[in-house]
């Protein structure tokens, strides 16, 4: 079965580092977490294409998203949710059209159709009394649970969240995890995660199949919840 | 090793070059983007557009008219006055079309707008980046320049061309009201002035506002999109696109008048 995501001897910030490594196989929730240092924040960039790492390679569903010409490449990361750091939620826009916008702008669905999956998702993420509300006036949990709507508009195989909880409950986190996995399945989460960042609350690494401290030495430390 | 001047000149020329080409290419890019839009993301392109119109085009209408009211005004004011006193009036209607309508209409059209929204939609999508707004876009397989590029380009296109019409009407209603304070007839006025107007000003208009229209949508977008991570880059993009469209601007009105 072909692995959703696999780095390959990344070199990732510093120099003396050894080169990172790491595959996810279907349905687990992996996360990998490290300190500013350590180049964890670069693995959600490599892995959507959005940077091209100097030398190793991210295959996404055996592709190398930033290999391929533009269209492609955009195309390609509708299959992959993603929910960068710090958001990403257009200023402009309420929080359902942020998360209308990834199905206007890359289906081919009416835009009723469009209106009944966001009204769904919304509901989904608990965002009902927030939505209408654009990013400046809603709070940090309620942009980061627009956020990880937006990432799922597209009800995609693998997801990529960069700190997703950052600054909020645990409680919250902890339902946020279940929306991002997207159901049970025989063997594990509907979806396959991988999570970026660098702490993550008790309740949701407990959630998680593997959880990889990242160190600044390069290594993947197991960690034990 | 000292560089001599024909090398500094060669390599200034080839900065320019290069910049004109992804210039260029970022334009071309923007309109294949348009063409990948599906239905639903045409009529969020319409939506920010018709925002972008009303923030370009009606916002600044009334400065556009207090600028071509009050330069008009006065041209025609001292032009029936000193053209009179040596039996020249006739005059006043090649003053008009070619100084104003022609010439300095669209140039102070373009100034004002590149002052008004160049400088904002480069500030805008300068801090789209830095806010990773533009990142998470991609990220969506979302092509930035279909959201924030393409409704910035089609309205400062309809905005100049609106608000070089405005000028223009609002010229030439000026300065028939000169006319009239410094002695002239209003038929006289109309007279002078509709004979000095041809199809060609129209057409004129129009090439003008579809070239301004390209320089003031894509120079601040592009220059908006291409700050990185730093907050402190936005005032520099922000300068640098002001800069370039002003120069943009004066190199084509140039151009127009070296074509005929």
């Amino acid at each position: 079965m072909i692995a959703p995501l696999t780095f390959e001897s990344l070199p990732l910030s510093g120099r003396t580092r050894a080169p990172f490594s790491l595959s996810l196989a279907p349905h687990q929730t992996v996360a990998v977490l490290g300190d500013e240092e350590s180049g964890v924040d670069q693995l959600g960039g490599y892995a959507l294409g959005l940077e091209s790492p100097s030398a190793g390679r991210v295959r996404v569903f055996d592709t190398v998203i930033a290999d391929l010409p533009l269209p492609e490449r955009l195309a390609f990361r509708r299959r992959v949710g993603y929910l960068p750091a710090g958001d990403g939620l257009l200023q402009n826009l309420s929080l359902r059209d942020n998360i209308a916008l990834p199905l206007r702008f890359g289906s081919d669905a009416s835009p009723r159709e469009i209106d009944g999956r966001v009204a769904v998702i919304v509901v989904a993420v608990r965002l009902t009394d927030a939505a209408d509300r654009r990013p400046a006036q809603a709070n940090e949990e309620e942009r980061r649970r627009a956020a990880l709507a937006r990432a799922v508009a597209f009800d995609p195989t693998l997801l990529v969240l960069e700190q997703p909880f950052d600054g909020i409950t645990a409680r919250a986190s902890a339902e946020l995890l279940e929306v991002a996995r997207g159901g049970e399945t025989a063997e594990g989460a509907r979806r396959t995660i991988l999570i970026t960042g660098q702490e993550l609350p008790t309740v949701v690494q407990r959630r998680c199949d593997r959880v990889y401290r990242l160190t600044r030495a390069g290594t993947l430390e197991l960690e034990t919840v | 090793m000292s560089s001599g001047p024909l090398t500094r000149i060669g390599s200034w020329a080839a900065r320019w070059l290069s910049q004109l080409g992804a210039l260029a290419r970022f334009g071309f890019g923007g309109a294949r983007a348009a063409a990948l839009l599906p239905r639903a993301g045409r009529a969020v392109v319409l939506r920010v557009t018709l925002n972008q119109i009303r923030f370009t085009a009606v916002h600044a209408m009334g400065l556009v008219i207090l600028l071509s009211g009050i330069l008009s005004f006065l041209v025609i004011s001292q032009a029936v006055r000193e053209l009179g006193q040596i039996g020249a009036t006739d005059l006043i209607g090649t003053l008009m079309v070619v100084a104003i309508v022609r010439e300095l209409g669209p140039l102070i059209t373009a100034l004002a707008i590149v002052g008004r929204s160049g400088t904002a939609i480069a500030a805008e999508l300068a801090t789209n980046t830095v806010m990773g707004e533009a990142r998470a876009l991609e990220g969506m397989g979302i092509d930035p320049r279909q959201y924030l590029v393409l409704p910035r380009f089609i309205g400062a296109v309809a905005s100049v061309f609106a608000l070089l019409v405005l000028f223009d009407i609002v010229a030439i209603t000026a300065g028939f009201a000169a006319a009239g304070i410094n002695g002239m007839t209003g038929t006289r006025y109309a007279e002078i002035v509709l004979q000095s107007l041809s199809a060609h000003d129209v057409w004129l208009t129009v090439g003008k506002a579809l070239a301004f229209g390209l320089i003031l949508g894509i120079v601040p977008s592009y220059f908006g999109l291409s700050v990185r991570r730093a907050a402190t880059e936005v005032p520099i993009a922000v300068s640098r696109a002001t800069v370039l469209s002003i120069v943009g601007v004066f190199l084509c009105s140039a151009l127009f008048v070296l074509l005929g």
